[in-house]
């Protein structure tokens, strides 16, 4: 039983932080106005700092701490490609974001469909970290996956971001 | 103004320190440390000179490779540690080793588990006796020898276990197997090993009045009771010497103890003094009893009737010797055997007359009694063993574990000793009188000994580690002040022929590490895969043209200003 209650407390706190990437780029794409920057460049500049910022924050302290040791463990490259992974994810992120934001001729049919990925895509960490504890998942298969969707994701998103463009009606 | 000033900046603080707060909660939420190799106890071969010649491990600190026996032939190891278990020890191979002064990195020997105190219990092991003498060799080998290269004792468990596995997959393939598993790193980060500055060696005794009648001014005859309780191996912060002289020191306590009870009452007190004498500095030459003998006043020295000195009791089977420098012919020694031979008889014991002469001139003095016989006080050694031994030979060293001591065979022993002291103080010589009988008050108790056994087993003891006030000898003097009117204690300077270096036990690090060429080969693997990255980003977003451009030099400038 108190496994289960530490194991949503950690979920809980995974999809919290999943939120503040969603409202963090918010602020970042509204907010902040950039007079000479088209919004194409807009979506890729706050995704890119966005990633810097995670990968920073998640990735550089146990870098620092662990990778010194005289021990080798592919748990730093692997931490790297999910790096790669996180800064495609952030920038598609970025990119629904300021299609549901900041354009506002968007063709009805694709709305629902924008609303659903950036969902999906916001969820990204709640969902690799099921993988990893509820499923049991190995380090190197979870990141597999990451860079996986993360491809699908920009694959999907720069569909829907050429698709809002088009009609210039 | 001020007040909501000041509460405005504690509240701005405060917010900062929530976020702060809260940072740090998140990051300790997303990040996860990782955790370090393996890590045993290993205790170092001791380091010692002795007359000038240096002897024992060098050195302390390790950083190499590990390798098994079975290393290619022909390879180098002077960067590598050899991991030999004591169950495949080739021992002349380590002779061959040592005496041809072949470069090595280190050695570390793993011992099984019957050898420490925790996990030895009662496990029958077949062969126990083979490896027992195993070590043995392997500790004179070691003691005797100079060895340029730290040298390790630790107790085979799980980890090193597999580790071990491991390493001897791969020296058997010859090249490690995969490039991950490039090989184990041990790493034991101590200090340079220092001198131990003026190591002291400290005597106690405990002195038992006996009865003196109304109107006798004489002096009334001493017995004393000996053991020496230090101890000297290969290791010494594994040297617990169970049977040398551990059995020895709980005799004596034994002993005291029943003594204690008779001579509490005035009307069971003998005509006789009991000392009882606990010495340090016995593997060097019994320098203490030498020391603690020189200090007592001639008057005192000349009133011991006989000394009898105890040690390596604990694991013989029905055959005591008792060791004398006097001829046998001598009528002390004739009484004093022949007093233990009575007693002897009826507890089924053969008790043996060893006769060795003394030589002045020779500072060798291999058994405890020789030291008084110096000093013309009549003595003898009770011992099971039969020969002499040699320089720092049989003084409890790593094989002398608590596994292979008996206590009923320390419990026959003091039996054997207090029944025949008592016959002699209370004039029953002769006569078959059970005064310590089984079952009685004054019985001989299994648990004391049983109990100050164990205690003994689990206390290294060599004397130059153990401090003036050690707990070890506070608690020694405590339980002899227990047993006797009055207890001394003298401290002396171990004699300047022994020198002593410090550190002697440490924790080994085991690592796993990549061969350097797996390293190149990954940098390798990511250069490429970052140079790939990014020229695929350049092309998708500015054009291959771009990407071209960046390795073609700029247009000179002369063109132009021409």
């Amino acid at each position: 039983m108190e496994k289960f209650v530490g194991y949503t407390f950690q979920e809980l706190l995974k999809a919290l932080i999943g939120f503040i990437d969603v409202a963090g780029l918010y602020l970042a794409l509204t907010q902040l106005t950039h007079r000479n920057i088209s919004q194409n460049h807009k979506f890729q500049a706050v995704g890119l700092g966005w990633a810097l910022a995670d990968s920073v924050l998640h990735r550089l302290a146990p870098l620092w701490v662990g990778a010194r040791g005289l021990e080798f463990t592919w748990d730093y490259i692997l931490q790297g490609l999910e790096a790669n992974a996180n800064l495609v994810l952030s920038i598609s992120l970025a990119a629904l974001g300021s299609l549901i934001w900041l354009r506002k001729n968007k063709p009805k049919t694709l709305i629902p469909i924008i609303y659903a990925c950036a969902g999906i895509v916001a969820t990204m960490p709640s969902i690799t970290s099921y993988l990893r504890r509820g499923l049991g998942w190995h380090f190197p298969k979870v990141v597999g996956f990451e860079l996986f969707t993360s491809l699908v994701m920009a694959f999907i998103s720069w569909q829907l971001f050429s698709a809002c463009q088009r009609p210039y009606v | 103004m001020a007040l909501s000033k000041n509460s405005g900046g504690h509240r701005g603080m405060q917010e900062s320190m929530y976020s702060v707060i809260a940072l740090v909660f998140i990051l300790v939420a997303c990040v996860e440390l990782c955790d370090a190799a393996a890590a045993i106890d290993v205790y170092r071969l001791i380091q010692y000179d002795m007359s000038g010649s240096a002897y024992g491990s060098r050195f302390a600190a390790l950083n190499h490779h590990a390798a098994s026996l079975h290393f290619p032939p022909g390879a180098d190891l002077s960067r590598a540690v050899l991991i030999i278990p004591l169950r495949e020890l080739n021992i002349t191979f380590v002779r061959e080793y040592i005496n041809q002064k072949k470069p090595l990195g280190g050695l570390l020997f793993l011992l099984p588990d019957i050898f420490s105190f925790e996990n030895g219990g009662n496990k029958q092991v077949h062969e126990k006796e083979q490896l027992k003498n195993l070590l043995a060799e392997l500790e004179q080998l070691l003691i005797h020898a100079n060895i340029p290269y730290p040298v390790y004792f630790a107790f085979e468990n799980d980890e090193i276990d597999t580790v071990l596995a491991d390493i001897k997959k791969n020296d058997a393939i010859g090249q490690p197997a995969t490039a991950t598993t490039g090989g184990y790193k041990l790493v034991i980060p101590t200090p340079e090993p220092k001198k131990v500055a003026s190591p002291t060696i400290t005597n106690i005794q405990g002195w038992l009045s006996g009865l003196k009648a109304d109107g006798d001014t004489n002096q009334l005859p001493t017995i004393a009771i000996v053991a020496s309780y230090d101890t000297f191996g290969a290791a010494p912060a594994l040297s617990v010497g169970s049977d040398s002289n551990g059995s020895g020191v709980v005799a004596l306590l034994e002993i005291a103890r029943l003594f204690s009870l008779l001579y509490s009452n005035p009307k069971t007190r003998g005509r006789y003094n009991l000392l009882f004498g606990l010495t340090s500095g016995g593997p060097y030459n019994y320098n203490g009893t030498q020391k603690w003998l020189r200090s007592f006043d001639q008057r005192l020295r000349e009133s011991i009737d006989y000394a009898i000195c105890l040690n390596s009791i604990g694991s013989w089977d029905n055959e005591l010797w008792i060791h004398v420098s006097k001829p046998p012919e001598n009528a002390y020694i004739k009484q004093i055997f022949e007093g233990f031979s009575n007693v002897a008889e009826e507890m089924d014991i053969k008790v043996g007359l060893k006769h060795k002469k003394i030589n002045i001139s020779n500072p060798r003095v291999a058994r405890e009694h020789e030291q008084f016989s110096r000093l013309r006080v009549t003595a003898a050694t009770l011992s099971e063993i039969s020969t002499a031994p040699e320089l720092l030979q049989g003084t409890g060293g790593l094989y002398d574990s608590r596994q292979f001591v008996n206590e009923t065979a320390i419990t026959r022993v003091v039996k054997l000793v207090a029944e025949s002291l008592a016959r002699h103080i209370y004039g029953h010589q002769g006569k078959n009188v059970q005064i310590f009988a089984d079952g009685g008050s004054l019985a001989v108790n299994p648990a004391y000994i049983q109990s100050w056994l164990d205690l003994l087993s689990q206390t290294p003891r060599v004397a130059p580690f153990l401090s003036k006030n050690d707990p070890f000898v506070m608690a020694l003097k405590k339980e002899l002040a227990d047993h006797t009117d009055e207890v001394n204690m003298q401290h002396e300077v171990l004699e300047g022929v022994f020198t002593f270096y410090d550190s002697t036990s440490a924790r080994l690090n085991i690592y796993q590490v990549a061969s350097v060429t797996f390293d190149l080969l990954l940098l390798l693997v990511l250069g490429s895969y970052l140079i790939v990255l990014f020229s695929f980003l350049v092309i998708t977003t500015r054009g291959l043209d771009d990407l071209i451009s960046l390795f073609r030099r700029p247009p000179s400038r002369k063109v132009k200003t021409a």
